[in-house]
């Protein structure tokens, strides 16, 4: 009997022992909306590199936001994630990130795609663009957003829900260059055109492409990747059967979002936050991204992934980023008012 | 005996604290509705809510005319007919119960895509106007399918206990009087099943107005994902706006029930016997066995054998750890919200028993109409509570949405107290009043005859209840999808998610977890069945 209780003695001990030490390693908390294999790669390699364990919450951004805004004071968080400039623009606006001062991140990211007084810094490049169907739409006959407002394109266009945050920014960067008027009767010309009520992601667009349901979609370009590199046959297929496209090359360029880190003004770990940040933006990780999950590194390197490399370099429009937060409002009701679901 | 004094306060007191909790939600949607909102509401005005409205009506209107359409037939197949395989089909028609929507929608919503082929074929035949009309009515009947195969059994369960027990002796008699099988029917049968064709019918048409995971996988927008992506986008009181465009509709729904039963009156009376069968020629037993079979494909057989093939497929690289935290989650608060809806039922029941008062009966009412409360509408009205609490009571921080599970509990208990109460109400009904006296005058205290005398006798039923109870909380979706704290899933908005991306063959697992479990569910419902059938 007693040798028994030894033996649960021993183990709490052990346990005990065992908790303390994982105590003991420095943590970072993470709030993130990001939800990719390759992110914890990167955060398993910072533990490598730095001894300090990434503890990651992953949710909506705006759940993010509203769950910084309650905790206050008390929040573990110390850094937040996100992969869209109009929610760390609100985040800033709610008080909720501290500004960071790094040579690393001001050299290594583009002025105009960050936060000017550094409450938040941009890692990687997220495209906006237009797949078509290599077979049925002609080189160049598709450069523009503009084109797919067009009556031609009656019942050959796919686009996901507008209550997506990526056809909301898209849209916010149209309001901003052209206008509202502008914006709505896009908005008005492509809903009109849609194949299908909208349904699923841009992955399933692709797809939906690929099987001859329409000619042309809006998608983010790394879905495009994530495709023509799965393990699956019939998705490289999808994936091969469809052309890239950039939009606005003779214009402001192609509508661009990025993922963002801030570190949060209740940070107990400004110092490690900072850390992160660098990290997330160091050659070794931007490759990772690159080839992981097919964005584009923040530098815009092209020699960092094969398949980005492939795509070939394109223009990025800077003119609207700095209003995508307070658009996506107004772009949401232009949605609503153009009958796109 | 009825209880008086100091104890009697204090039960009318607790129930009545129970009964204002249950109203709670509707009362601070009422008030909150009315509050200021700006442009957000206008918005809604003019660019979305005919649209939910009309989408709204369309889905009930569709759902419960299949669910109609399938129950009805079968129940009458297999009450009055017999044929091979019949004994099997009636207990089997019920199994697709034990299919929640959002489950068998991730087993359907590929094909939806795999049909790419035909539309493309309609565009090249019948041009783009065809194809387009194709595409906007495509999910409908998906989702109009899954709904109502997987509902039809509410219809099937009720209108089974007329055909087979209670119009027994009229059907007889019409039959003896020489009417043909759809004379009997039409004349006799389906008069008399029309309240047995309400109440399944009202059962799907809330099932199917609180549904949010079957019309989002299939892209509708009637009224509750409407209510959820206001919430979602920081509008809460439009939100509650929606809700009570919901809660009138509902009332509309009700009262036009009413006006139409007239002044008709139903007498429902126990059972009259049993109806004698009549033998089928085989090729018309086989007819009826296809018949019977074809919901129960649809509604179960399909989408089980599909999940059951992904999961087999998936079992390797599944994320055990991740199924297992979200079976964990839906455990734990199942469990939980089965503790508070017992003993709350309990204390409503054995309260009003005890004092025999109008006003703790009035209390339990209200209780048991927290059940007909729309899902979407419960989730806002504790939602804002809770958000109030937490950010204006000093100290309640932690109460917040994100947090903690406390809202998520307390919805739960909202909407499912009723099936906690039905059962427990039951049970006290069939236990003789003389035994609790006799306990009195022996001198056991008003408590201690209730813990000694009435509570070891209702225990069985309380158990049913609580089993009841446990499956409809581990297999709720919507509102957990909306009170949840994040980062926190339970199986079924992990199934819900997991669909949601796409990711068909992962969702699976969980999936078939939410099934199995809802099969125990029926076991009571067989049991009912087998004791009808003697």
């Amino acid at each position: 009997m007693r040798s028994i209780r030894n033996k649960w003695g021993f183990l709490g001990a052990c346990l005990i022992a065992g908790a303390g030490a994982v105590d003991a390693a420095e943590a970072l908390h993470v709030y993130s909306h990001r939800h990719y294999e390759v992110d914890q790669q990167i955060n398993a390699l910072f533990r490598e590199k730095t001894g300090i364990e990434v503890k990651v919450v992953n949710a909506e951004a705006d759940q993010l936001i509203e769950r910084l805004k309650s905790e206050g004071k008390d929040s573990p968080a110390d850094v937040l994630v996100t992969v869209d400039a109009g929610r760390m623009q609100r985040a800033v606006e709610q008080g909720l990130l501290q500004p960071v001062k790094s040579e690393i991140l001001d050299k290594a990211t583009p002025a105009a795609l960050r936060d000017a007084e550094g409450h938040w810094y941009p890692f990687t490049i997220r495209a906006r663009g237009i797949v078509v169907s290599k077979d049925r739409v002609k080189e160049g006959e598709v450069k523009d957003y503009a084109d797919l407002a067009k009556p031609e394109w009656r019942g050959r266009v796919l686009a996901r829900s507008s209550t997506s945050g990526y056809n909301q920014s898209l849209l916010a960067s149209i309001i901003a260059a052209e206008g509202k008027e502008a914006a709505e009767a896009w908005a008005k010309g492509v809903a009109k055109n849609l194949a299908r009520p909208p349904q699923g992601g841009d992955r399933d667009q692709i797809k939906a492409v690929a099987a001859g349901l329409a000619d042309a979609a809006i998608t983010n370009s790394y879905y495009l990747g994530m495709l023509l590199n799965s393990p699956d046959a019939a998705e490289r297929k999808a994936g091969e059967s469809v052309r890239m496209i950039f939009p606005n090359q003779s214009g402001r360029g192609t509508h661009c979002n990025v993922s963002a880190a801030g570190i949060t003004k209740h940070s107990k770990n400004a110092e490690a936050g900072r850390k992160y940040l660098e990290f997330l933006v160091s050659p070794e990780v931007q490759k990772m991204y690159s080839n992981g999950s097919f964005e584009h590194p923040i530098s815009m390197d092209l020699s960092l992934g094969e398949q980005i490399g492939k795509w070939g370099s394109f223009k990025v429009d800077e003119t609207g980023f700095g209003k995508l937060g307070e658009l996506s409002a107004e772009a949401t009701r232009l949605f609503d008012r153009a009958g796109w679901k | 005996m009825r209880e008086t004094g100091a104890d009697g306060i204090w039960i009318r007191a607790a129930a009545w604290t129970l009964a204002a909790l249950v109203l709670l939600p509707v009362l601070v949607v009422v008030w909150r509705s009315s509050g200021e909102v700006g442009r957000a509401w206008e918005d809604v005005l003019e660019n979305r809510l005919w649209g939910h409205v009309r989408h709204t009506i369309l889905l009930l209107v569709a759902v419960v005319a299949l669910a109609l359409a399938l129950g009805v037939p079968t129940a009458w197949l297999v009450s009055v007919y017999d044929f091979p395989g019949r004994r099997w089909m009636q207990w089997m028609l019920l199994l697709p119960m034990a299919m929640p929507g959002f489950v068998a929608a991730g087993a359907y919503v590929d094909v939806l895509e795999d049909l790419t082929p035909l539309y493309v074929g309609v565009r090249m035949n019948w041009g783009i106007d065809a194809f387009l009309k194709v595409q906007e009515v495509a999910p409908w009947v998906f989702a109009v399918g899954v709904l109502g195969s997987t509902l039809f059994p509410y219809v099937f369960l009720s209108c089974l206990a007329v055909f087979s027990r209670q119009a027994a002796g009229a059907l007889e008699a019409a039959r003896l009087l020489g009417a043909g099988g759809f004379r009997v029917f039409f004349t006799v049968a389906a008069p008399m099943a029309r309240p047995a064709l309400v109440a399944g019918g009202s059962l799907v048409a809330m099932e199917a107005m609180n549904d949010y995971g079957v019309v989002s996988a299939f892209g509708l927008t009637p009224l509750t994902p409407g209510i959820f992506r206001a919430w979602g986008e920081g509008e809460p009181v439009v939100a509650m706006r929606l809700a009570m465009v919901l809660l009138v509709m509902l009332g509309v729904g009700l009262v036009f029930e009413r006006w139409q039963r007239g002044r008709r009156r139903f007498a429902a009376d126990a059972a009259e016997g049993v109806l004698g069968r009549q033998k089928l020629p085989w090729w018309l037993g086989l007819l009826a066995l296809g018949l019977c079979f074809l919901p129960l494909a649809l509604g179960f057989l399909l989408p089980g054998w599909r999940l059951a093939g992904w999961a087999w497929v998936s079992r390797d690289s599944a994320e055990w750890a991740a199924h297992g935290r979200a079976a964990w989650h839906s455990f734990s608060l199942a469990g939980g919200a089965v503790l508070l809806v017992m003993a709350s039922a309990f204390l409503l029941v054995a309260g009003q028993r005890a004092l025999g008062s109008r006003s703790v009966t009035v209390a339990q009412k209200i209780g048991l109409a927290g059940y007909g409360l729309p899902s979407a509408l419960v989730a806002v009205g504790v939602g804002a509570v809770v958000v109030w609490v937490s950010r204006n009571v000093p100290g309640a921080g932690g109460l917040a949405l994100s947090a903690s599970v406390s809202g998520l509990m307390i919805a739960y208990w909202v909407r499912f107290l009723a099936v906690g109460i039905q059962p427990v109400a039951a049970g006290f009904e069939k236990l003789p009043g003389s035994l609790r006296e006799a306990a009195r005058t022996l001198g056991e205290t008003p408590f201690g005859a209730l813990w000694r005398v009435d509570l070891p006798l209702v225990w069985p039923t309380i158990i049913a209840g609580a089993t009841l109870c446990f499956i409809d909380v581990f297999k709720e979706l919507t509102l957990t999808l909306v009170l949840r704290p994040f980062d926190f899933e339970t199986l079924a908005t992990r199934t819900y998610r997991l669909t949601d991306e796409g990711r068909l063959a992962e969702a699976a697992l969980p999936g078939l977890g939410l099934v199995m479990l809802s099969l125990v569910g029926l076991i009571p419902l067989t049991r009912w069945m087998r004791l009808s059938e003697k």
